[in-house]
């Protein structure tokens, strides 16, 4: 007893190795019982591998008591606690005697029955596979292995098993209480609404089985009834969903899984009797239409705005104090990202911080959102994922599909009120009927697919936060929402009527008019214009709280990165603060819809100057058990980190492709045409020569005459037989006054142009000169199709006047100013006046680019409202080694060298306060000096903007 | 790590995730894992004819009728003569001589059946091929590639796991390229790895131009130093931060590793980059090889789609075939027997096909009238309306090789009077995604969750793998 007592870290060791040695029963016995059954089929017995198994089951059977008796140690000393332990810990010990019998079975003298020795064996088996199950949920956690599997992915499976643990709870306690049956039940219809509906429901009654209603269910199908109320183990349901896939009976037959979680719901449903809530009862959780009037909490001495009282609550409620708050050098910077996607210049972070003012945070918020054009260019990214607005995209080269952008635009600088913008969407003037006409690819398309569906699943799913997808090819497995509810709402959109699809079959049914939320009143209008002004109405109105509560939800998310609901786009789902997201949502309403506003009384509370909060992962923000702790580390979205890398190191992008100051030129993108198997191709790379002449009546009246340029890629211009200049890079616009060269009467434009590559790749010239005489009035000649080209190596005086340009062709056009491959570049300017807004592109403006895409700027096919934050390898690579960016880089420090020829100490602390908005500190100052103390490069100057656009604290939003 | 490290490591994990599962009930009631018993390919090389190649000017012939002046449109049938294949009783059109010869190494599908989507948009079609849904959907689908990528991972993990070789999209119809060459939901990190010339694919893989190895290993050094020194560095972590700190490791040792090599032609022998070159395609072809050789997992390679070229001939069909013929013969056939030679077609799925046919006189199917879309004159009195000019749904060719797919085989025939369609053994897009999902192991009910739908890797997951071709 003594030996036992003085060394228990010898049992407790032992203990430890049970995980180790119960592999060898595992593996040992499992392959005497394959051996044995191996035997079994194959007749006569071979007695050569029966003895081969004597030996086996043997060494099976003392390591299985082994692994017992280790494991029985490991209880004692281990921290173990709960059925599943204790269930292992019998199911070891039966499967090791039972093991035991079996080798006394096969070592027998005189051997016993083939049979019973194979019977013992195959019974220690399958204790050994339940026991083992048993032990590698206490290992890994009851889901190990069913987690990974992809259905399983977010919060669904979690939030289930939640339940499944409370329900669980309270079936282990004497009274299940009335309600939580209820919803016990409610979640097995959600299994049977997602899993089962597609073949065992009214509308398809496989197997004479109906899962949808009461009856059905408690009726059964042609085989019998399918569940006995208290006892699962002798439910039909529950074998056949527990039997193995490959199993004829097994259920659901084809493709679809049940989590584990979901059977075990099932299982206990039926255990506590199988009640059936009242049919009343919607199987999905639906929000309510109204606002609820909330009472703001009182204010106290720190907490005087409505949004900290409410989070004060949640707080108090919690039993949590308020985490930190940020200083004003990190606020600055917060709120420029947020509201305008740029960054503070360092002198007005400098000026921020120092001012004494009390109010200065809350006049910055109103600088901020005062100035139009910032604010919008930031706004806009997010909305045009929102309504799926693009520049390019599918559908645009046959006409089916219409940008909103200048309406967006006007719409967002303009502060449209938001009610106002509802209205427009539904029911669109030109400018905004992009929006509900959607998509349109040529020849048939899915009937789920018709340009009215989709317009009711994105009115659904971006204005009102519900899926409407699901339900427009079959009643939700999602929601509460039914195929004819879609249908009626899609029909709202046609002046003709639609018949139901049923999963892309006619139905033969003919769909009604209704809005998907018919509580908030009829559409009943005669004709198309009517019924649109009358779905204006019910959007629009205060009464549809659904409309505005989506709204304010996304511009949370959009600020915290966790919307008070989420995922955003249901808004059926618990908000963790239901009060505070009606009460902004009222007072939205109250305030004239108005969009700043909301901005302003978010940014303006002290819960949106936390300190952000490290969540543990993407799931758990997507999840309903989030509690809020403050704002999440967001990552700079594709637009800010381009704009910002703009800002501080050098344009990354020139041209637009959506000008916000509308300015127009007639130029034309041109090229040598280029025929193969007599089609037009892209051009190959090589060089091409370009004529055109033109006639100035009166030279001497010539004021001015202002030549812009730009070739893709390399160019040499000649005027009259002049040289004027060359270029290499079409998005530095060649720009110069070429009065000189001018005379009277015929003048010549040549232009060398080359296109380079390795394969055949768009090329272009766009030239507009302006000729201004002395009344002020104003003639151009431009880049357009009466322009003539050759590839062929022309004679030496091919750019004078007077040459005959014989066999030369005419040009063919690639695209014009205002829409092409290349977009409008920005300094294609002939005067100040026409100067846009912008200083440089704002990647909001820019047609989608593989750059872009790769940062995260979503294809806007479908809808976007959330994107990804995590960073992938396909960014990192992009950003390590893309040759555009690389080149910014190296422009950037061209600029920044020549800004500081001399003073590298303070190159590193101007970009430090720029990019981080902070000074380095002595470590980094020493390992930058060492980068540049020697060689004061511009390429190492490069290599230190990389390494600071790519640190974390750059990325991330503070 | 090369290929067969990477396997033995990838041996040792599967080995040890065994070892701790087997005896788990539900391990055994539900196990979705990958299907290792079906698994029959590593790699897969899509030989993608884009624009529609015509299946009875080339894998699957019909009568010969010369051109002759004045004949009537729809006396025409085939315009090559048919030439023998290694395979008894099996003829190619004219000018494909040498597929035909490693024809007894693979398989002939001759009765796949495009969709019917309407009025004919070759994009729409392609987009139908690349991810087995008919566009457009409510959800971003991903290509086949993304999938197999998403499910399996690299091969090598120096090479990306879906890489599409030959089609650039400042082409007519981009943006509808664009839409199915996506991984869609799936995220881009599962996306197509893109080198549009062959010959220039180093370039995507290190660092930018003009940048030493010594500089990038001293920009990354800065870089680790500023994170360590930074203020976040010793913080508490964040999952976005160590995203980004471990996405950027990986980039940076794929960026410096020396396998990369493998991306650059002009390393390889003289004599074999002649026997591929018969221009992009050819080299492309090349690059498949020396990639799946090193490791790669889905390669796309085509003649790429610009509307109106390559295959898509709405005139000049006959002469534009033979140009078309002469630029695929010599390079898809040396890939087979470079992989055969090599072993590597055992474990590499090699498959041959387009979105659709073409026919003189039929626009999408018979008794499915549809808008014409070329002109067909009654007499064909210029060289130039002697082709397949129309589009044809109804019966196509694909061939396949390699990766478990049997060797000498013909699947289904099209009928030998016009219309040329599919008589016997329909085959559809599902069965040719889901032939190819089972020779690599991913089991048919692989699906996400995506706004609330299951999306499964043939829709509703029903796809059915064609038992007939496979080993």
């Amino acid at each position: 007893m003594n030996i036992l007592l003085a060394s228990t870290w010898i049992w407790e060791f032992l203990g430890r190795l049970h995980p180790m040695i119960v592999h060898f029963p595992i593996g040992i016995l499992v392959v005497a019982f394959l051996l044995e059954l191996s035997t079994f089929w194959r007749k006569p017995q071979a007695p050569f591998s029966r003895k081969h198994n004597q030996i086996w089951v043997t060494i099976g059977a003392i390591s299985a008591l082994f692994s017992a008796l280790f494991g029985t140690l490991l209880y004692q000393f281990g921290s173990y606690q709960g059925t599943t332990i204790q269930l292992h810990l019998i199911g070891g010990w039966i499967t090791a005697l039972l093991a035991t019998f079996a080798a006394f079975s096969y070592t027998a003298k005189p051997p016993n029955s083939h049979t019973v020795s194979m019977t013992t064996l195959g019974l220690a088996v399958l204790s050994l596979v339940v026991t083992g199950h048993w032990g590698a949920s206490i290992t890994h956690g009851a889901n190990y292995l069913t987690e990974v599997l992809p259905s399983n992915e977010g919060p669904t499976d979690h939030e289930r098993s939640e339940k499944l643990a409370l329900f669980t709870s309270f079936s282990q306690q004497d009274s299940f209480p009335p309600d939580q049956l209820d919803q016990l039940n409610l979640e097995v219809r959600a299994i049977f609404a997602h899993n089962c509906y597609q073949c065992h429901s009214t509308e398809k009654q496989k197997g004479g089985l109906v899962l949808d209603s009461k009856e059905g269910v408690f009726k059964g199908g042609d085989s019998g009834p399918i569940l006995l109320p208290g006892n699962s183990e002798k439910s039909e349901i529950i074998r056949r969903l527990e039997l193995p896939r490959s199993h004829e009976e097994s259920m659901p037959p084809k493709g679809k899984v049940l989590a584990s979680s979901e059977i075990s719901l099932v299982h206990l449903w039926i255990d506590q009797g199988a009640h059936w809530a009242d049919a009343s009862l919607s199987i999905f959780p639906e929000a309510s239409m109204a606002l609820s009037k909330p009472v703001v909490p009182p204010a106290s001495p720190q907490f005087s705005h409505p949004v900290d009282r409410f989070v004060n609550q949640y707080f108090q409620e919690k039993g949590r104090a308020w985490p930190k708050f940020i200083d004003d050098r990190t606020f600055i910077r917060r709120v420029y990202l947020d509201v305008w996607g740029l960054l503070p210049e360092p002198d007005y972070v400098q000026a921020f911080i120092e001012d004494p003012n009390p109010k200065k945070r809350g006049n910055l918020i109103d600088k901020l959102l005062e100035e139009e054009h910032n604010y919008t260019q930031h706004a806009l990214s997010f909305w045009n994922d929102l309504l799926r607005n693009d520049y390019s995209g599918t559908g645009f080269i046959t006409g089916g599909r219409k940008q909103i952008s200048s309406w967006l635009y006007q719409s967002l600088a303009s502060n449209k009120s938001y009610d106002q913008m509802l209205r427009e969407l539904v029911n669109p003037i030109p400018e905004s009927e992009g929006f509900i006409k959607g998509i349109r690819w040529r020849g048939g398309v899915n009937s789920s697919q018709r340009p009215e569906m989709q317009a009711a699943q994105n009115i659904s799913q971006s204005l009102l936060g519900v899926n409407m997808k699901c339900a427009s090819c079959h009643n939700s497995f999602v929601n509460n929402l039914t195929l004819d509810q879609s249908y009626a709402f899609a029909n709202v959109f046609t002046d003709t009527t639609l018949e139901i699809f049923r999963c892309d079959k006619p139905t033969g049914r003919m769909a009604s008019r209704a809005f998907i939320y018919p509580e908030l009143g009829e559409i009943a209008g005669a004709d198309l214009a009517t019924r649109l002004e009358e779905l204006a109405g019910l959007m629009s109105k205060p009464e549809n709280g659904r409309v505005y509560r989506t709204l304010v939800n996304r511009y949370w998310d959009r600020l915290f990165g966790r919307g008070i609901i989420a995922p955003v786009d249901n808004m059926d789902k618990k908000a963790w603060d239901q009060d505070l997201l009606d009460w902004l949502s009222a007072d939205f309403i109250a305030n004239g819809y108005d969009i700043k506003h909301l901005l302003r009384t978010l940014l303006s509370s002290q819960t949106y100057s936390l300190e952000s909060f490290a969540y543990p992962s993407s799931a758990y923000l997507r999840s309903e058990s989030f509690e809020f702790s403050g704002p999440t580390h967001r990552r700079l979205s594709a637009e800010q980190f381009v704009d910002v890398v703009s800002q501080i190191i050098s344009p990354v992008y020139h041209s637009v492709a959506y000008d916000p100051s509308g300015y127009a030129s007639s130029a034309e993108w041109i090229w040598h045409p280029e025929i193969e198997v007599d089609r037009h191709v892209l051009p190959k790379p090589g060089m091409r020569y370009f004529r055109k002449t033109f006639t100035i009546p009166d030279v001497e009246k010539l004021t001015d005459a202002h030549l812009l340029l730009s070739v893709d890629h390399r160019f040499t211009l000649y005027l009259n037989g002049k040289f004027v200049g060359s270029g290499s890079d079409w998005r530095e616009v060649f720009s110069r006054n070429v009065k000189e060269f001018l005379q009277q009467g015929e003048n010549l434009i040549a232009i060398e142009g080359q296109n380079e590559g390795s394969i055949s790749n768009p090329a272009g010239i766009l030239l507009s000169l302006a000729l201004t005489d002395s009344g002020g009035e104003t003639a151009y000649v431009v880049s357009d199709r009466t322009w003539q080209s050759t590839q062929i190596s022309p004679p030496k005086n091919w750019f004078r006047i007077g040459f005959e340009a014989t066999g030369w062709e005419k040009v063919r056009r690639f695209g014009s100013f205002q829409r092409s491959h290349w977009g409008k570049p920005l300094a294609f300017r002939h005067a100040l006046s026409d100067t846009t807004t912008l200083s440089f592109a704002r990647a909001s403006l820019v047609q989608l680019d593989p750059f872009l895409k790769v940062l995260g700027r979503p294809v806007r096919e479908n809808v976007t409202t959330k994107r990804p934050t995590e960073a992938t390898l396909l960014q990192t690579l992009t950003l390590s080694n893309d040759a555009a960016l690389h080149e910014v880089l190296s422009k950037g420090a061209q600029h920044w060298k020549n800004a500081y020829p001399n003073t590298p100490d303070r190159l590193v602390e101007d970009l430090y306060l720029y990019a981080l908005g902070r000074k380095p500190n002595k470590q980094e100052k020493g390992t930058l000096y060492t980068q540049i103390k020697n060689r004061y490069t511009e390429q190492d100057i490069a290599d230190i903007f990389w390494a600071v656009i790519l640190l974390p604290e750059f990325q991330l939003i503070p | 790590m090369n290929r067969r490290a990477f396997l033995d490591k990838m041996q040792q994990a599967s080995l040890a995730a065994m070892a701790s599962s087997i005896g788990s009930a539900s391990f055994l009631s539900s196990c979705k894992g990958a299907m290792e018993h079906t698994r029959s390919a590593d790699s897969v090389i899509l030989l993608w004819m884009a624009g529609g190649m015509c299946h009875t000017e080339t894998f699957d012939p019909k009568a010969y009728t010369p051109f002759e002046k004045g004949m009537e449109s729809k006396s025409v049938v085939s315009t090559f003569p048919k030439v023998p294949t290694a395979l008894d009783g099996i003829y190619f059109s004219e000018g494909l001589e040498e597929i035909g010869s490693v024809l007894d190494r693979g398989t002939l599908i001759r009765s796949y059946r495009a969709a019917d989507l309407g009025h004919i948009l070759h994009t729409r079609h392609q987009y139908h091929w690349h991810t087995c849904y008919e566009p457009p959907q409510s959800v971003q689908v991903p290509h086949i590639g993304s999938w197999i990528a998403r499910e399996l991972g690299p091969v090598n993990p120096v090479i990306p796991p879906f890489i599409d070789i030959g089609q650039r999209f400042s082409v007519g119809e981009g943006e509808e390229l664009k839409a199915f060459h996506s991984a869609g939901f799936l995220g881009t990190e599962f996306g197509p790895f893109f080198i549009p010339d062959p010959t220039k694919g180093l370039e995507s893989v290190r660092p930018p131009a003009g940048m030493s190895l010594q500089r990038f290993e001293s920009r990354n050094k800065l870089y680790r130093e500023l994170i360590k020194q930074g203020p976040l560095g010793e913080k508490s972590s964040n999952y976005q931060q160590e995203s980004l700190i471990r996405s950027m490791e990986r980039a940076y040792q794929l960026l410096k590793s020396p396998e990369v090599e493998a991306f650059a032609l002009e390393n390889e022998a003289e004599d074999v980059y002649e026997a591929y070159n018969t221009g992009r395609f050819g080299l492309g072809c090349l690059l498949a090889k020396r990639l799946v050789e090193r490791g790669a997992r889905f390669i796309s390679v085509t003649t790429e789609y610009e509307p109106f070229l390559g295959w898509d001939t709405h005139e000049n069909g006959h002469t534009r075939l033979k140009a078309m013929k002469a630029y695929i013969d010599r390079p898809v056939a040396q890939l087979i027997k470079d992989l055969d030679e090599s072993g590597h077609l055992d474990r590499t799925l090699v498959i041959l096909a387009s979105e659709f046919s073409r026919d003189m006189l039929l626009e999408g199917r018979p008794g499915a009238k549809i808008k014409d879309q070329v002109p067909v004159p009654d007499e064909v009195n210029d060289l130039r309306n002697y082709g397949m000019h129309r589009h044809f749904t109804d019966g196509c060719s694909i061939l396949m090789w390699g990766g478990g797919v049997k060797r000498g085989c013909v699947l289904g025939e099209t009928a030998e009077e016009r219309p040329f369609r599919a008589i016997t053994e329909p085959v559809y897009i599902e069965n040719i995604h889901q032939s190819m999902y089972h020779c690599l192991g991913i089991p048919p009910e692989t699906h996400y969750e995506i706004e609330g739908r299951p999306f499964y890797t043939t829709p509703e997951g029903t796809g059915k793998y064609l038992p007939d071709i496979l080993v």
